[in-house]
């Protein structure tokens, strides 16, 4: 018989099973609840097999095996979020048992309270906006110039092609500084997260603005307006924008 | 009339107009591995000592590379 932990999902207040009734856990485990003062961690047990230290380490460089566990967890933080306030946890928090689980809320209590309560009420949106690779009209090196003076204008040239992608670079940076600037109005917080590599999204261009904000239900509306005028005032940049979705970004618990 | 051929894209979450709440892969893992709350403790058995975010890079990468090798 392997051995087993519990897989820490979200922590909220006062969740029930029944909330998460319709949701599989991972590894076709069933969502349960672990109660603290009111804190309720959802969590399900796991193979340690796959889920011990050895098994993550191994697990974590496979990406279809990634990939279902992060998407169980999201369906899971989903479902949860969309009762109560809810602090998703990281991928691949495991602990050896409840008496483990409920140590860990007493700990963290009245940081997770402040937590729940900053995110309360608000939803996580994403902004990026890819500008445009800036061309580079630099001749190639099948085509080397002849002669002193070729030489030179061929310097010329390509010191002029590389202040201008400089400048052209340096420009979108900028319009990304605002651009988030002016979204943070819209929000209750707002993050740049790191560009994302393009091998794995497949973009075009170069992303200038990778930006999560924290959004009042109530003003989703009117940020996703201000998204979309923002868009249509540089079209130059292409906006990407998603949401509402969990927290995610602001559930980090402040140092006590 | 034949339909141009055009090679599918292997890579992760082409497509962006979906409107629904579905969270692109790459945008999950920045989230799951890079925020959420951080329960670090004892009790914690996961990972001392990693760095997620380079496992999740190394990790995706390498993928997507065995894909577009494949691919060819």
């Amino acid at each position: 018989m392997a051995e087993t932990g519990r897989y820490l999902y979200a922590i909220g207040r006062g969740l029930t099973p029944d909330d998460l009734a319709d949701v599989a856990g991972l590894q076709g485990g069933r969502l349960e609840v672990v109660e603290r003062h009111g804190l309720t961690a959802i969590v399900s047990t796991v193979n340690l097999d796959e889920f011990g230290e050895e098994g993550l380490r191994r697990n974590l460089e496979d990406l279809a095996w990634l990939e279902q566990v992060a998407r169980t967890h999201d369906t899971v933080v989903h479902q949860a979020s969309a009762r109560t306030a809810t602090a998703p946890l990281r991928l691949a928090t495991v602990c050896l048992g409840d008496d483990q689980v409920r140590a860990r809320l007493d700990e963290w209590r009245e940081a997770l309270e402040r937590t729940l309560d900053r995110i309360s009420g608000r939803m996580e949106w994403s902004v990026k906006t890819f500008a445009a690779e800036a061309a580079a009209s630099v001749a190639g090196p099948s085509d080397p110039p002849t002669g002193a003076g070729a030489g030179a204008a061929y310097l010329k040239r390509r010191k002029e092609a590389t202040t201008q992608r400089e400048d052209a670079s340096e420009a979108a940076a900028r319009l990304a500084d605002e651009i988030h600037m002016l979204l943070c109005g819209f929000a209750v917080a707002g993050r740049r997260l790191p560009p994302q590599d393009r091998r794995l999204t497949g973009h075009e261009g170069t992303m200038t603005l990778n930006g999560a904000y924290l959004v009042e239900t109530t003003s989703a509306e009117k940020f996703r307006t201000a998204a979309k005028a923002l868009g249509e005032e540089h079209p130059e940049v292409r906006f990407d924008v998603q949401g509402p979705w969990p927290p995610y970004s602001f559930a980090t618990l402040d140092d006590a | 009339m034949t339909e141009p051929a055009t090679a599918p894209d292997q890579r992760l979450e082409p497509t962006r107009e979906f409107t629904g709440s579905q969270i692109a892969l790459v945008d999950l893992l920045d989230r799951l591995l890079g925020a959420g709350v951080v329960l670090a403790g004892d009790v914690t058995i996961s990972l001392a000592g990693v760095d997620l975010v380079q496992v999740r890079l190394h990790a995706l990468i390498t993928s997507v590379r065995a894909d577009m090798i494949e691919g060819n």
